[in-house]
C-alpha cells in the first residue's frame, strides 16, 4: 500500500504542478507541453483507480491525438501573448470578487445540500462487480448497450458538425490545378508523345 | 524487516533483472538491426555495405556508437536547450517503455496487463512528441518543417491503425496481448483479415518515418527533418529510439495478425523451436520487408502521403471494422 | 447470440431519418451541388416515409399508454406522436418552399436539405426525450444544424451575423440548461423523468437547489422558444438567415421546443406545478407585451415576424402556465393554426421578388392589392388570422388557450393576453392597409411558383375555413393531450 499511496502523491502533485504551469509559463509552447504532462498524469491516476482502459483513452485521444494538434496549431500561431496578458492586473480585482462570490455561493449550497427523499434508492451503483467483469466490458455494455440511443445521437451531433465545418469554411477555389490520378493512369504513349518531322535548320 | 524484503525489495530486484533481460538483447538488436540494414541495402544495390569494421563489418554499429559518445554535444544558439534536450530523451524513452507489454514467448512478458494492446497504441502515439519538440526547440527552418509533416503523418495514419486494432479486437474479445496470441492458434488472423495486416503495416511504416513515407527526415528537401542540429549522443538517442520503435512496431504486427510466438503449423518440425525463437524470426522477416520497402520505393509526395491516409486507408478500415462486426454478429462467431 | 431489434422499433422514425440524411449525403458529395434539386425531394420524401413509419408503429392510441424504449430514455406516446406530425409536415413544407429560393438566389447545396433532416431529426428525439440527457443531445443536435443554416448564405454579412450570434447565444442557453440540469441530478439522484416524477411525488419539502436547477432549465428552454426575456437573438436571426430558413425557424423548431417544455413541466414536474407555474407566466405575459410592442415600429417583414412569433409563443405558453389537460389541448390546437398560418405567410413573403431579387420591407408590398389580388387576398386572410380576428383560424386557437387560462383561474394573464392581442392587431392590419390602400409601388414578379401559390392555397383555406370543421383537430390534440397528462 505504501507504493500505491507514493505512487498517487507523485501523479497528483505533477498533475496540480502541471496544471499551474500551464497557466503561468510564459510560453505558449510551454504551456501546452505542460498541458501534456497534466494529462499523462491524470492518465496515472486513472491506473491506480482500476480504470486502466479510461487511462489508456485519456493517453491516446487527448494526448495523442487532441494535444498534438494543439500544439501544431499554437507552434503555427504568431501570437505575442505577452501582449493579451497585458491588462491582467486591469481585471485582476474583478476576477477575484466573481470568484469569492461563487466561493461563498458555492459554500452555502454546501450548507442547504437536501437530496432527495429517493436519492440513495435511485442511485444504485452502476459498476458491476470488478472480479466478473473487466472495466473495458463494464464501458462497453454502458456506452454500446445501455446508452446505444445517446452514443447514436452523440454521433449524429458530430456529423453536423464536420458538415458545417466544410459548409461554412471550404470554398473551391479557381485555378487550382488539382491531381487527377485517374487521368494519369489513362494516359498513353499516344497522348503523350508526338512525332515530329524536323526539317534541318527549319525548327519545330 | 524480513518482511519488507520480500515485499518490496526482492520483487523489486526481480523486475530490475527482467527490464535488463528486455533492454539488453533490444539494445543488440538495433545494433545488428542498422548493421542489417546498410548490408541488406547494400547487397540489392550491388554494393558490398560495411566491410572494413570486424568480419563482414559486424562490429560496425559498435563503432558508430563509439564515435557517437566521444563527440561533443551542440546546443545551437537560438535553440530551447530544456525541450531541445527532453526530445531525444523522450523518442528513446518510449521506445523501450513499450517493451513492458510485449510477450515474446508463452509467459515472457513483464507485465500482463488487461489493455496491453491499448498501451502500445498509446505509447507509440506519445511518439510524436519527442519529434515535434525536437523540430520546435531547434529554431531551424528545416527541423520545423519536419516535425509539422511528421505530426501531422502520424496523426493521421493512427486513426487507421487503430480501426485495424479495433478489427483484431473484435475477432479476439480481449485487449490483453497474450490472449490476441491465443485466439490465432487456429489461424493466424493474417489469413482471414489480409487487408487489414497491409494496411497495419503500411501505416507502421507511416508511423515509423520510414520510407517511403520518410517525409519528416526527407533529406533532399529537409537536410535530416528534425534531426538536422543534433549530434553526439542526443543523436544517438533519436536513432537507437527510432530502430527500437521499428522493432516494436514489427513486434505488434507479429502479435496481431502473425500469431505471435506460436509456430505456424503445431506439427512436429515446426514446434521443436520454441516460442520465444518463433517469434524472433517473425520479427526478423516483418524488419526485412521494412528494409526491402526502403530499397524498392521512391518517397511519396506530402499530398500523396495525406491522401492514401484520409482517403484511402480511412475509408476502407472503416469498411473492414463494419464488415467484420456484420459478418461476426450474422455467422454467430464473436467470442 | 440474438440482436434484439424488436427494441430499436419505437424509434423507427428516427432511425429513418438518420439513415436517410447519411444517404443523401453521400448521395450529394459524389453528384456535387448540380443535385441539390433531387436531393430536397428525396429529403422531402424521406421525411413522408418517417411520417409513415410514425402511424405504422404499434401505438398505444391516445389513451394515456406510452412506450419506454432504450432503457428508458425515449418515450413514444400520442403526445410525441401528434408533435412529430407537425414538426414533419413543417419540415417537408420549409424544403418545398426552399425550392425557388435556393435556386435563384445562387445558393444551390446539398448539404442544406441534408441539414434540415438531421434538424429534423434532432427535433423528433427532443420530443421523444424522456430523460434529461436525451433531451440535452436532441436540443444540440437541431440547435447546430439551425446555427449552420443560419449562416448558410455566408457570403452574406447579415447572414454570418445570425449564424454566429445564434451560435454564442445557443451556446450560452445550452451552458444554462445543463447547469439546471446537474443541479436537478445531484439533487434527484436521477436524470430519467419516470424516475424524476417519483422522486418529486408527495414530497413534502423541495430543496431550493432543486428549484434553481429548474429555473435554470426553464431559462435553458425558454431561449429555445425564444420566450421574453431570452428573445433577444431573435429579430437579427430571422432578419439575417435567407428567408426559407427563417420560414423553417419560425414553426418546426418553435414546435419541437414547445412540446419538450410541455412535456418537460407536466411530466417530471408535473407535481411542482406551484413552483413552475409562476415562472411561466411571466415569460408568457412578457412574451404577449414584448410581441406586441416591439412589432409596432418595424419595416422589415422578417423582423415582423420575429417579433410576431415572440407574441404567439406567449399566447402558446398561456395555455401550459394553466397546467391542466384543457390547456395542453389548447397549446396543441395553437400550434396546428400556428404552423399553417406562418407557413402561408411565408410563402407569401417568399413571392417577394422585384426584378430578381427578393424584397423585404413592408412598403414594398404597397398597393399589392391591385397588382395581385390573389396572393394580396392570401396575405390578408393571414394577417387576420394572425391577429386573431374571428372567423380566421388564429382566433380559436387564441379563444382556447384563454379558456384554458381562465378555467384554472389565470385571469390576470388571460387579460393580458388579450389586450395584447388587440394590440398586436395593429400591425397585423396596417400591413392589409398597405396592401390595398397605399399607392402601389412596383409589381412583384409574376407567376408564382407552383409550390408556393398550392401552399399558399391550402394554407388560407384552412385558415379560412377552420371554424367549418375543427372537431378532428380537436379530437387530436384531445387524445393527445390525454397521452401526456392521462
Amino acid at each position: 500500500m505504501i507504493v500505491h499511496a507514493l505512487a498517487f502523491y507523485l501523479f497528483a502533485a505533477v498533475v496540480v504542478a502541471s496544471a499551474v504551469m500551464v497557466v503561468m509559463a510564459r510560453n505558449p509552447v510551454h504551456s501546452v507541453l505542460f498541458l501534456i504532462l497534466a494529462f499523462f498524469s491524470a492518465a496515472g491516476l486513472f491506473v491506480l483507480l482500476g480504470a486502466e482502459f479510461l487511462a489508456m483513452l485519456l493517453v491516446v485521444v487527448y494526448v495523442g491525438a487532441v494535444a498534438v494538434l494543439f500544439l501544431f496549431v499554437v507552434m503555427m500561431l504568431d501570437v505575442n501573448f505577452a501582449a493579451l496578458r497585458e491588462g491582467v492586473l486591469d481585471y485582476l480585482p474583478y476576477g477575484l470578487v466573481v470568484g469569492l462570490v461563487m466561493l461563498v455561493e458555492l459554500g452555502m449550497l454546501y450548507g442547504a445540500w437536501v437530496t432527495g427523499p429517493e436519492v440513495a434508492m435511485m442511485a444504485t451503483s452502476p459498476m458491476p462487480d470488478i472480479a466478473q467483469v473487466s472495466n473495458t466490458e463494464a464501458l462497453g455494455q454502458l456506452l454500446y448497450t445501455k446508452y446505444i440511443y445517446l452514443f447514436q445521437a452523440a454521433g449524429m451531433i458530430l456529423l453536423v458538425a464536420m458538415i458545417g465545418a466544410i459548409v461554412l469554411s471550404n470554398r473551391q477555389r479557381d485555378g487550382v490545378r488539382r491531381q487527377v490520378i485517374a487521368n494519369q493512369v489513362a494516359r498513353t504513349r499516344k497522348d503523350a508523345v508526338e512525332m515530329k518531322k524536323v526539317t534541318p535548320g527549319g525548327g519545330i | 524487516m524480513v518482511e519488507l524484503w520480500n515485499i518490496y525489495i526482492w520483487p523489486l530486484i526481480w523486475i530490475l533483472a527482467k527490464i535488463l533481460l528486455i533492454v539488453i538483447p533490444l539494445f543488440l538488436a538495433v545494433a545488428y538491426l542498422v548493421w542489417s540494414e546498410r548490408k541488406v541495402i547494400g547487397l540489392m544495390q550491388q554494393r558490398m555495405g560495411p566491410n572494413v569494421v570486424g568480419p563482414w563489418g559486424i562490429w560496425q554499429s559498435f563503432a558508430d556508437v563509439l564515435k557517437l559518445l566521444l563527440k561533443e554535444t551542440i546546443l545551437p544558439t537560438g535553440a530551447n536547450k530544456i525541450v531541445f534536450l527532453i526530445a531525444p530523451m523522450l523518442t528513446f524513452v518510449l521506445a523501450f517503455v513499450a517493451w513492458a507489454v510485449i510477450p515474446v514467448g508463452e509467459g515472457w512478458v513483464l507485465a500482463n496487463i488487461n489493455v496491453g494492446i491499448m498501451y502500445l497504441f498509446a505509447i507509440s502515439s506519445l511518439g510524436v512528441y519527442g519529434i515535434v519538440m525536437a523540430g520546435w526547440a531547434s529554431n531551424s527552418r528545416y527541423s520545423f518543417l519536419g516535425a509539422m509533416r511528421s505530426a501531422a503523418q502520424m496523426v493521421s495514419y493512427e486513426i487507421s491503425m487503430g480501426l485495424v486494432i479495433v478489427t483484431v479486437l473484435m475477432c479476439v474479445g480481449s485487449l490483453n496481448l497474450t490472449d490476441i496470441v491465443e485466439a490465432q492458434r487456429t489461424v493466424w488472423y493474417v489469413v482471414p483479415l489480409l487487408p487489414m495486416a497491409v494496411v497495419f503495416f503500411i501505416s507502421t511504416l507511416a508511423e515509423t518515418n520510414r520510407h517511403p513515407f520518410d517525409l519528416p527526415e526527407a533529406e533532399a528537401e529537409l537536410v535530416a527533418g528534425y534531426q538536422t542540429e543534433y549530434s553526439a549522443m542526443s543523436f544517438a538517442l533519436f536513432f537507437v529510439g527510432e530502430y527500437a520503435n521499428m522493432i516494436m512496431m514489427s513486434s505488434m504486427t507479429v502479435i496481431l495478425f502473425l500469431g505471435g510466438w506460436l509456430p505456424p503449423m503445431d506439427i512436429a518440425p515446426f514446434n521443436w523451436l520454441p516460442g520465444p525463437l518463433w517469434f524472433g524470426i517473425k520479427v526478423a522477416a516483418i524488419l526485412f520487408i521494412f528494409i526491402w520497402a526502403r530499397a524498392a520505393f521512391p518517397r511519396y509526395r506530402y499530398d500523396q502521403l495525406m491522401r492514401l491516409g484520409w482517403k484511402v486507408f480511412l475509408p476502407m478500415s472503416l469498411l473492414w471494422v463494419v464488415g467484420t462486426a456484420g459478418v461476426l454478429v450474422a455467422f454467430d462467431l464473436a467470442p | 447470440m440474438t440482436m434484439a431489434f424488436a427494441q430499436f422499433t419505437p424509434a423507427l422514425p428516427e432511425i429513418i431519418l438518420a439513415v436517410a440524411a447519411m444517404v443523401l449525403l453521400m448521395f450529394g458529395v459524389f453528384r456535387g451541388d448540380g443535385s441539390t434539386r433531387s436531393v430536397t425531394w428525396m429529403a422531402v420524401l424521406s421525411l413522408v416515409i418517417a411520417w409513415f413509419a410514425l402511424m405504422s408503429g404499434d401505438m398505444p392510441d391516445g389513451s394515456g399508454g406510452k412506450i419506454v424504449a432504450f432503457n428508458g430514455l425515449f418515450v413514444n406516446d400520442g403526445f410525441g406522436l401528434f408533435m412529430k406530425t407537425l414538426v414533419l409536415l413543417a419540415s417537408s413544407l420549409a424544403l418545398i418552399m426552399s425550392l425557388g429560393y435556393m435556386r435563384t438566389e445562387n445558393m444551390e447545396r446539398f448539404e442544406f436539405p441534408v441539414l434540415i433532416v438531421l434538424a429534423t431529426l434532432g427535433m423528433l428525439v427532443m420530443i421523444s426525450a424522456n430523460d434529461l440527457m436525451s433531451l440535452y443531445l436532441g436540443i444540440e443536435l437541431q440547435s447546430l444544424s439551425l446555427y449552420i443554416v443560419a449562416a448558410f448564405k455566408r457570403d452574406s454579412e447579415k447572414a454570418t451575423e445570425a449564424g454566429l450570434k445564434y451560435f454564442v447565444l445557443g451556446a450560452l442557453s445550452s451552458g444554462m440548461l445543463l447547469y439546471g440540469a446537474s443541479m436537478i441530478y445531484g439533487y434527484a439522484g436521477s436524470t430519467n423523468f419516470d424516475d424524476l416524477a417519483k422522486s418529486f411525488h408527495g414530497a413534502e419539502h423541495i430543496s431550493v437547489g432543486l428549484i434553481v436547477g429548474m429555473v435554470f432549465l426553464f431559462a435553458g428552454l425558454a431561449f429555445k422558444i425564444s420566450a421574453v426575456p431570452f428573445h433577444m437573438w431573435t429579430p437579427d436571426v430571422y432578419e439575417g438567415a435567407p428567408t426559407p430558413v427563417t420560414a423553417f425557424f419560425a414553426v418546426a423548431p418553435k414546435v419541437a421546443a414547445l412540446a419538450l417544455l410541455a412535456r418537460v413541466i407536466m411530466s417530471p414536474f408535473g407535481e411542482l406545478i406551484d413552483q413552475w407555474q409562476q415562472i411561466i407566466v411571466v415569460l408568457s405575459m412578457a412574451s404577449m407585451v414584448l410581441g406586441a410592442v416591439a412589432a409596432v415600429g418595424q419595416r422589415n417583414i422578417k423582423r415582423l415576424m420575429a417579433y410576431s412569433s415572440i407574441g404567439h409563443v406567449g399566447f402558446a405558453l398561456v395555455g401550459l402556465a394553466s397546467g391542466t389537460n384543457e390547456g395542453v389541448r389548447g397549446v396543441l390546437i395553437y400550434l396546428i393554426i400556428y404552423l399553417v398560418m406562418n407557413v402561408g405567410t411565408f410563402a407569401v413573403i417568399l413571392s417577394m421578388r422585384v426584378k430578381d431579387t427578393m424584397v423585404e420591407s413592408i412598403d414594398d408590398l404597397a398597393g399589392l392589392g391591385r397588382n395581385q389580388p390573389l396572393l394580396a387576398m392570401a396575405m390578408a386572410i393571414f394577417m387576420f388570422s394572425l391577429a386573431g380576428i374571428p372567423p380566421m383560424a388564429g382566433f380559436f386557437g387564441k379563444f382556447y388557450v384563454f379558456m384554458a387560462a381562465i378555467n384554472s383561474g389565470l385571469y390576470a394573464l388571460a387579460i393580458v393576453g388579450v389586450v395584447a392581442s388587440v394590440v398586436g392587431a395593429f400591425y397585423y392590419l396596417r400591413i392589409i392597409k398597405i396592401m390595398y390602400f397605399d399607392e402601389p409601388v412596383e409589381a412583384f414578379e409574376k407567376p408564382l411558383r407552383t409550390e408556393m401559390g398550392a401552399i399558399m392555397t391550402v394554407a388560407g383555406l384552412f385558415t379560412l375555413f377552420f371554424f367549418v370543421l375543427p372537431a378532428p383537430f380537436l379530437a387530436a390534440a384531445q387524445s393527445a393531450a390525454q397521452a401526456l397528462l392521462p
